[in-house]
């Protein structure tokens, strides 16, 4: 666990604009590709540059930080420009980065500290693959429930989804553009969701049909993409909604052609 | 009725640990992300099914973000997480899914189609579920964050 360790004067005087520079834009970008909101990322730099006794002014753009530090006496400033990373998205990196900057402004950890934790915490792996294919699908049949369906519908729907997040993580994972596995996962799960269609099956086939690619829609980025409105940071904002847009229009086209295939009009 | 209250929030809390999964919360927010997507899904339900309410879906998606935000708040220092790990999750299984790829879909079909009527009804399905759709997310994200501002020295502090 982390030891309490006080900041010295000394330990402060220390530091260069440079490294704190750094460190704050490496930070920031990967709050940024973890889907961390503007306010969000904005109070976390703010409350470790003063724990540093740094001055900081920052640009959030779409897909890059722009930061600058100036040191106490404004005599010495550094600016760095860092891409994004683009890690997806994560709460689990989001809270412990926020827990990091909070341990950094009370004083728990210092700036060498803070660098091995923030190291730590980026190769934090992500959730068990197989587990949340399982909740998906379990999410996306109990979402089925909630617009009336039968449990017959629960159940393609469940299917569905299963086959359709597999499909999104064995092509993500091969590295294919989002875009393009977002159109073949709803293709896959609105052919397979189709089935009700075709076989009568269950009383409530419609809702199986349509609730089977829910599971894609983009709900973190179209929920930050309007906090960011409310914040004011409107490049940001649209930024987001377009990208969250882009993959609804992709989902989109996948199912309409699904239902081509299987002459089926949902419309 | 309180059966069927009871039933929207428990598979909406279903709902909400899978869709949070895809995001990769922080363990102990899962069960926070459920019961806070419970309570304000089962509110959702009771204002639109009501007889006594009939709340239009947007008015009653921005009342049961507003509880959803409020809970978040008060929970989330509990969870350790900030606020908005506990809250997104849970506004996920109100996001208007359905109504975002109707929008798509009847653009597309707009575009294939010229016959004057049926170009004016898939326009009016495009308007009427896009606006929908926009309003419902706006409404919601503005009703779960009043209480974030309201309470900022809570929220923001949350993982302290």
């Amino acid at each position: 666990m982390i030891s309490k360790i006080h900041n010295t004067g000394e330990g402060v005087n220390e530091l260069t604009a440079k490294e704190v520079c750094i460190f704050l834009s490496d930070y920031a970008a990967r709050l940024l590709g973890c889907g961390a909101t503007c306010i969000r990322i904005e109070k976390n730099v703010r409350r470790m540059s003063k724990a540093f006794s740094m001055d900081v002014e920052m640009t959030i753009m779409p897909s890059h930080i722009h930061l600058s530090v100036w040191d106490k006496a404004h005599t010495e400033s550094f600016t760095n420009i860092k891409r994004i990373h683009k890690g997806g998205i994560s709460f689990n990196i989001n809270t412990l980065l926020s827990k990091l900057s909070w341990e950094v402004a009370d004083g728990k950890v210092n700036f060498q500290d803070a660098l091995r934790l923030f190291k730590k915490i980026t190769d934090t792996p992500p959730s068990n693959q197989r587990l949340v294919l399982f909740l998906a699908s379990l999410a996306n049949a109990a979402f089925c429930r909630l617009f009336g369906g039968d449990p017959i519908a629960m159940l393609i729907v469940f299917i569905a989804t299963l086959v359709g997040y597999r499909v999104k993580q064995i092509m993500l994972e091969d590295g294919a553009d989002v875009r393009f596995v977002f159109l073949c996962a709803a293709f896959f799960s609105s052919v397979i969701a189709a089935s009700g269609h075709l076989f009568g099956l269950g009383e409530t086939p419609e809702i199986a049909l349509g609730a089977s690619v829910l599971y894609l829609i983009p709900g973190i980025p179209y929920i930050n993409s309007v906090s960011d409105m409310l914040d004011g940071h409107y490049i940001c904002s649209f930024s987001r909604f377009m990208d969250a847009a882009i993959l609804t229009a992709c989902l989109s086209i996948g199912m309409c052609g699904g239902l081509l295939l299987m002459n089926l009009g949902l419309f | 009725m309180l059966l069927n209250i009871l039933q929207d929030g428990f598979f909406a809390a279903i709902a909400a640990i899978g869709f949070a999964s895809i995001s990769n919360p922080p363990q102990q927010a899962y069960a926070f992300c459920a019961f806070i997507a419970a309570a304000g899904h089962s509110v959702r339900f009771l204002l639109t099914t009501n007889t006594v309410f009939q709340v239009h879906i947007i008015l009653a998606s921005i009342i049961a973000a507003f509880v959803i935000g409020l809970l978040a708040v008060y929970l989330a220092p509990r969870a350790k997480c900030p606020a908005e790990t506990c809250l997104y999750p849970a506004l996920l299984p109100m996001i208007p899914g359905m109504y975002a790829y109707k929008t798509i879909g009847a653009l597309l079909l707009c575009l294939f189609h010229k016959e004057e009527n049926l170009f004016n009804h898939y326009l009016y399905l495009l308007t009427y579920n896009g606006l929908t759709c926009t309003f419902i997310v706006l409404g919601m994200v503005i009703g779960a964050t009043i209480p974030i501002f309201l309470f900022k020295n809570t929220s923001f502090q949350a993982t302290r």
